[in-house]
């Protein structure tokens, strides 16, 4: 089953903070991890109305050192909370696992995606192949994809489910 | 083709030979978790309704990020960390007064030693890589780690740095650090190992060591080794009667990069906010009026770094203006403080003396900023928020570097001070 996402691109530049742009920092250092309270905070330390704007299956563009930071988790879940794709030139390797984790669609090294689109257009991303569509511009670039494992992860659900397939497989909790 | 330091340890943990690219499942020699992160790995243990740790004897919890509890809810979460660990049978912990600092104490005590290979729920773990030990931080998946005992990786490639000569009058190895984070850049060191050597390493003893295999993760490393050499024997022989395997790398083994670097033209180096490697010259930021200083973390909490400000601190007094806070990594360190008369030296200059551990750099539980004030310290991080107020500023920079402008109230050249 192919991840594709069609939806309003969300540009941001380089740099973009896990924890005091992407999400609020009291919640990375609570550890919270609910969907319904993560949801609205999203990218609130750089536009706090950002959550009320988007909708299910729109597209956040990164610059490079996407997520930069200590890898808390709290922003990536945030994405997830909203159902956002992400495409992003370079991100923060502890954030690429959490954005795993937090089961987010991701292309993680899409070279010039920022000068690729613009907040506002249409995109159509296909994460399991790594094609990016921007339907404004009527433009598509190639970019590599996750591996077919690291996208089965984030298909299910991100780690807990994983994880629990792994404990059952192991045969160290009941199938 | 020859393997690398990094390589040759995950292979062990992995049982059979790899190379950088390849993902693997190693088997850690050691898992640390520190304070309250028991509590929720603990909670997601419950959930998936796993019962017992994979192996306990290879678990290691300490108390550092929190050392004193601050606040009603923290003394119940410490309650609680008391509870699971007796819960999972976990004999390595280390409470309040018990060791102090978990990227720092374990080295001390000869708990990791040159070789071994540590998942650890925190990003400076990357320390133990000052005794030839690899660490990775696993954060969401330390309890994957503790529930099936490992956990997927992809083995990094490596960045040699090789290191010359000798640090000039009034710099420190946080401004050689903090350059490196300049000059090595982060798109090259993106998920690398940075392994340190070269004829430089043999003058630098474990507090530089440990400052130099801290900072790298800020710009993306996955991780920092020294090259164990004659000095991480001695170091490691004194304080542990078990037995270690040291890995170096083999003369052909392959690196990302390899780079040759002086330390002779190190001068003071400082981070504005509001990222560590947002570097500068101190002489860029001279002036800028502080109001609280610290000395401390993981980075920069060693018995070299206290007697830097010492150098320092001696026979003056910290600028009424300024709060500072000292705080030793570890209890040994505290201990020598004490008996070597550091301790009344900081104390006679008006600064506050804090409990082992990591002092305010752990998101401010401890002495945090309020708005609009400005900090200089030895911490890790300084992005917006990393101790205390949104709105506070947090320059980073190395022991002299802060405990100079701690007596003047504002950021000033350690040279001058000297």
């Amino acid at each position: 089953m192919d991840l594709i996402y069609e939806g309003n691109c969300w540009k941001f530049g380089d740099n973009v903070s896990v924890d005091s742009d992407m999400t609020k920092k009291e919640f990375s250092t609570q550890r919270e991890t609910r969907h319904e309270v993560l949801k609205d905070f999203l990218m609130c330390g750089i536009d706090p109305d950002f959550a009320k704007k988007v909708s299910p299956n729109d597209i956040i563009v990164g610059g490079k050192r996407f997520a930069q930071g200590n890898p808390h988790i709290q922003g990536l879940l945030g994405i997830a909370a909203n159902q956002m794709g992400l495409v992003v030139e370079s991100i923060q390797r502890g954030s690429y696992r959490n954005a795993i984790n937090a089961g987010v669609p991701f292309i993680s090294h899409a070279a010039g995606v920022t000068q690729a689109c613009e907040t506002g257009d249409r995109l159509r991303v296909n994460f399991t192949t790594g094609l990016f569509e921007n339907l404004t511009r009527g433009a598509a670039h190639q970019y590599t994809p996750l591996s077919t494992d690291l996208l089965e992860t984030i298909r299910i659900g991100g780690w807990k489910p994983m994880v629990k397939l792994r404990l059952q497989k192991m045969g160290l909790i009941p199938a | 083709m020859g393997a690398t330091i990094t390589e040759k340890i995950l292979s062990r943990a992995a049982g059979r030979p790899v190379v950088a690219g390849e993902t693997i499942f190693p088997d850690p020699d050691l898992v640390t978790v520190h304070d309250w992160y028991v509590v929720n790995f603990d909670k997601a243990l419950m959930e998936l309704g796993v019962p017992k740790l994979f192996d306990a004897s290879r678990v290691l919890i300490c108390t550092d990020h929190e050392p004193i509890a601050l606040s009603r809810e923290a003394a119940a979460r410490q309650k609680a960390v008391r509870e699971i660990v007796a819960k999972y049978g976990i004999e390595q912990f280390f409470d309040s007064g018990r060791g102090g600092h978990g990227h720092v104490f374990p080295m001390e005590m000869g708990i990791v030693r040159p070789g071994m290979f540590v998942f650890a729920y925190d990003t400076h773990v990357t320390n133990y890589g000052a005794v030839g030990a690899l660490g990775f931080a696993m954060v969401t998946e330390i309890s994957e780690v503790l529930a099936c005992g490992n956990v997927w990786i992809k083995v990094p490639e490596t960045v040699r740095v090789n290191l010359h000569g000798k640090l000039p009058f009034g710099s420190t190895f946080r401004d050689l650090a903090q350059k490196l984070t300049l000059d090595l850049a982060a798109d090259l060191i993106d998920y690398s190992v940075v392994e340190y050597g070269g004829p430089a390493m043999a003058g630098i003893g474990i507090g530089g060591r440990q400052t130099l295999c801290n900072t790298p993760l800020e710009i993306g490393a996955k991780s920092a080794i020294v090259e164990p050499d004659a000095w991480t024997l001695d170091y490691v022989r004194g304080r542990t009667d078990k037995k270690f395997t040291p890995e170096v790398s083999d003369p052909d083994a392959k690196y990302k990069a390899v780079f040759d670097i002086s330390l002779n033209d190190i001068e003071p180096q400082v981070a504005a906010p509001p990222r560590p490697d947002n570097v500068m010259g101190v002489s860029k930021v001279e002036g800028i009026k502080v109001n609280h200083a610290f000395i401390g973390s993981c980075a920069n909490g060693s018995f070299e770094d206290m007697q830097d400000a010492a150098r320092i601190l001696r026979g003056r007094r910290v600028h009424p203006d300024v709060h500072l806070l000292i705080t030793p990594a570890t209890n040994e360190i505290a201990a020598k403080m004490a008996s070597d008369g550091l301790y009344s030296i900081f104390v006679e200059a008006g600064a506050t003396v804090g409990t082992p551990g990591c002092g305010p750099c752990a998101s401010g539980r401890i002495s945090p900023l309020a708005a609009g004030e400005v900090s200089i310290n030895t911490a890790t991080r300084n992005d917006r928020g990393r101790m205390g107020d949104p709105g506070a500023s947090l320059y980073i920079a190395g022991p002299l570097t802060v405990a100079a402008s701690a007596v003047a109230g504002e950021i000033s050249d350690p040279r001058k001070f000297l």
